[in-house]
């Protein structure tokens, strides 16, 4: 299945682009893509990241459906 | 007269965002005008830190939305009549308004309130980052609250 990962700030500064369509086998939860990421990326570990599903937050434990669009990304910092 | 969230690139005009959710019933507006710092005291170091420049980005269509739940969370919650949120993105200048949160209501302790809290939540769940740029680097802001889903 594929997945659209989004990053914004932070995290698209460590991955060097603001979107990737990643192929995954299925049953593949948040938390894996973020495991998978962090090893060709190791400073990703150093951030506590949030992340948000089809545009609502999620935990790590979700699991993801083909199509789904996962972002990525540090504590909010606006305002 | 209804709610309204937005961002933009553009410079907000804070009177007509103020003016935007006032209807009849109404006697009172409360308006957050938030803008860009020079002066940043590092919480844990207690150094200030002087800002050239701010730069906001988002997480456009979530963001929106995030806006959207907080203006339906707090007409719920206190005695309000509209809310209006415009928030900037892109490069901000020193001094420029970066966010504006007017609510209007019969009576003012309710929009005072409610501008209040908005605010506490818009910082805490909207998915906006804002980096500051400095003579010698830049970061990109982490916030201090966990969020709890």
């Amino acid at each position: 299945m594929k997945v659209n990962v989004l990053f914004f700030g932070v995290t698209a500064d460590i991955i060097g682009v603001r979107e990737l369509e990643l192929t995954a086998e299925e049953p593949t939860t948040a938390g894996s893509i973020i495991n998978q990421l962090s090893r060709q990326h190791p400073a990703l570990a150093n951030h506590k990241l949030l992340i948000a599903i089809n545009e609502e937050y999620a935990d790590a434990n979700t699991v993801l459906n083909d199509g789904d669009e996962l972002a990525l990304f540090t504590a909010v910092s606006g305002g | 007269m209804s709610d309204f969230t937005e961002l933009t690139t553009d410079p907000i005009d804070i009177t007509s965002v103020a003016r935007r959710v006032v209807p009849s019933e109404c006697g009172a507006t409360v308006t957050l005008d938030g803008y860009a710092r020079r002066f940043t005291k590092d919480k844990q170091t207690g150094e200030t830190r002087e800002t050239d420049y701010l730069v906001y980005e988002a997480y456009e269509p979530m963001a929106v939305r995030e806006m959207q739940k907080l203006v339906e969370q707090a007409k719920a919650e206190f005695e309000i009549s509209n809310v209006g949120i415009v928030h900037r993105l892109g490069k901000l200048e020193i001094g420029e308004t970066s966010v504006v949160i007017s609510v209007s209501a019969p009576h003012r302790r309710a929009a005072f309130t409610a501008c209040e809290w908005l605010i506490k939540e818009l910082k805490r769940t909207v998915p906006i980052w804002k980096k500051e740029v400095y003579a010698d680097g830049e970061v990109w802001v982490e916030g201090e609250s966990a969020l709890k889903p």
